[in-house]
Parts: structure tokens; C-alpha cells; sequence
């Protein structure tokens, strides 16, 4: 029997499947004629979508969406270190190179 | 009727009721392997920055179709563990053991996907030490690899309680459930690292 939350899944599946298609768009547009190029713009897009597919995981999958606030809120949080840690590297890194 | 009047109050109470699934502690440990894993990419894309050309030519390597279809294949054994939470939660074990098994299966079609690409990357001459961002390929695919061997004992137990009535219990159900996702989780982060970032 089908129940809303079978076709929340379902849909949240097909989100996570279609993001994960649009990397191949990002990477044929990020490249020289098949040579890679270095690209801010496509590193920051991969690391954001990759954090939006983490929480979209988090919140349907792992039903945290269900969960008590606190739960909810340090789920939150741990996508956001995660950005601040990984895009502020990057760009000190680059920075600094 | 039993398992009906169950299923029947499970739905119903399904999006009624705030409760953290599975057991505390494996939330700590989510918690606690997603700092660890973000770590090591920190170090990864630091060092990437300070050496681009020579990580962008050893990058080229890797296969981005294969990537994908690692990603896609994993991300369908969340959602077939998640189902199997939702079933076992209705009441519908025998169903909630196929997707669990369907689980493993996808696993192992993981797995099978990740040794055929170390295989041809080897064979190729793309070795831990040839170059930096092989390195850090070899290092992160196989912590992954760790977690993901891990993961096939939890998707046993988890097997193992949805057959035995005896010993059956939704929290561990959801615990091996959570454990599973962050196979995922780790992926989809680690997939975005090494294929993607430029």
C-alpha cells in the first residue's frame, strides 16, 4: 500500500538521482575541450550541492525531519561547518597559493 | 489482525510523533565520522589549491560516468533501507527483509563498481604513490571501503532482526539503518571531492 511517505521517499530519491545527473552538466561545461581547468565556480557549486544532497539524506532518509528539534537544529548545524570548513579552505587555499 | 492494527497505528502515527531513530549513540557517531571525514578533505583541498595542475592531470584519470553511477547506486540503497524502516515500522517484516536484502545487494554492486575502477586505474600505472591526488583517492575511496565492509555486518544484524520475531526491535532496525545512510552520506561528499571539484 502506497503511503505519503513511501512517495515522499520515492520523490526524494529522484531529486538526489537528478543532482547527482546535473554534475555531469557542471563537469562538461567546467572543461577545456576535455582538458581540465581549474574552476572556483564549479568547486563551489559541486561542494553545495553535494551539502544540499547531505541534508536532503539527512532530513527524508535518515528521518530527521521527524526527529525532536534538537536533533533537527545539530543536523543543521553539521551541514553548515561542513560548508564553512570545506568552501573557507578551499578559498584560504587558493588564496594563499 | 495484529499486524494490521499496527500497521494501521504505525501510519497514523508516523508523522505525529518527534523521536530520534534508532539509538543515541550512533547519532554521535555520525556526528563524529562527518567531522572526521570533513578533516581530511580539508587537507585535500588545501593541498589541491597549492598544486592545481599537477592534482587536475592525475584528476583526469578518474571516469566521472563511473562516479556517477557509484553515486546513483548508493543513493538507491538509502532509499531502499529507508523504505525497509517504513515497512518494518507498518509492521510488514517479510517486505521490510527484501528491501533490507535489496540493501545489501546494492552494496555489493558498489563495491563490485569500486574495485573494477581501482583495478584500471592500477593497471593503468594510478597508484597510491604515483601522485598526490592518487594519494588521496586511494586513501579516501578505501575509508570509505572500511565503513562500507562495516556496513554488510550492520545490513546482517539488520537482516537477522527482521527475521527472528524473537528478537526483532524497531530501535535496532533504525540504529543499522542510520549506520547505512552514512555509507552514503560519506559518498556523496567524497564523490563531489574527487571527481568533481576543479
Amino acid at each position: 500500500m502506497e503511503t505519503s511517505g513511501n512517495r515522499r521517499l520515492l520523490v526524494a530519491w529522484l531529486v538526489l538521482v537528478a543532482i547527482t545527473l546535473i554534475y555531469l552538466w557542471i563537469d562538461d561545461s567546467a572543461d577545456d575541450s576535455g582538458v581540465l581547468v581549474a574552476s572556483t565556480a564549479v568547486t563551489v557549486a559541486a561542494i553545495c550541492l553535494a551539502l544540499v544532497k547531505f541534508r536532503i539524506i539527512l532530513r527524508e532518509f535518515m528521518d530527521v525531519r521527524h526527529a525532536p528539534p534538537k536533533l533537527r537544529r545539530l543536523t543543521d548545524l553539521l551541514v553548515i561547518v561542513i560548508a564553512v570548513s570545506l568552501l573557507g579552505t578551499y578559498l584560504v587555499g587558493r588564496a594563499v597559493a | 489482525m495484529a499486524a494490521t492494527e499496527d500497521a494501521t497505528a504505525d501510519l497514523r502515527a508516523e508523522d505525529d510523533v518527534e523521536r530520534v531513530p534508532g539509538e543515541t549513540d550512533m547519532w554521535f557517531f555520525v556526528f563524529f565520522e562527518s567531522l572526521v571525514f570533513t578533516s581530511y578533505f580539508c587537507v585535500y583541498l588545501y593541498f589541491r589549491t597549492q598544486d592545481e595542475r599537477a592534482f587536475l592531470e592525475a584528476q583526469s584519470a578518474l571516469t566521472l560516468p563511473l562516479g556517477i553511477l557509484d553515486t546513483i547506486v548508493l543513493l538507491t540503497s538509502s532509499w531502499t533501507i529507508a523504505r525497509c524502516v517504513q515497512e518494518a515500522r507498518a509492521g510488514r517484516h517479510r517486505v521490510a527483509r527484501q528491501l533490507a536484502l535489496l540493501t545489501v545487494g546494492l552494496g555489493l554492486a558498489f563495491s563490485a563498481l569500486k574495485l573494477v575502477e581501482w583495478v584500471k586505474l592500477i593497471g593503468d600505472g594510478h597508484t597510491f604513490t604515483s601522485s598526490d591526488f592518487m594519494q588521496y583517492f586511494f586513501f579516501l575511496t578505501g575509508m570509505h571501503a572500511i565503513h562500507l565492509l562495516i556496513g554488510f555486518v550492520v545490513l546482517g544484524v539488520l537482516v537477522h532482526q527482521l527475521t527472528d520475531p524473537e528478537k526483532r526491535r524497531q530501535e535496532t532496525i533504525e540504529t543499522c539503518s542510520t549506520y547505512w545512510h552514512t555509507v552514503d552520506l560519506f559518498w556523496v561528499l567524497i564523490f563531489a571531492m574527487l571527481y568533481i571539484v576543479r
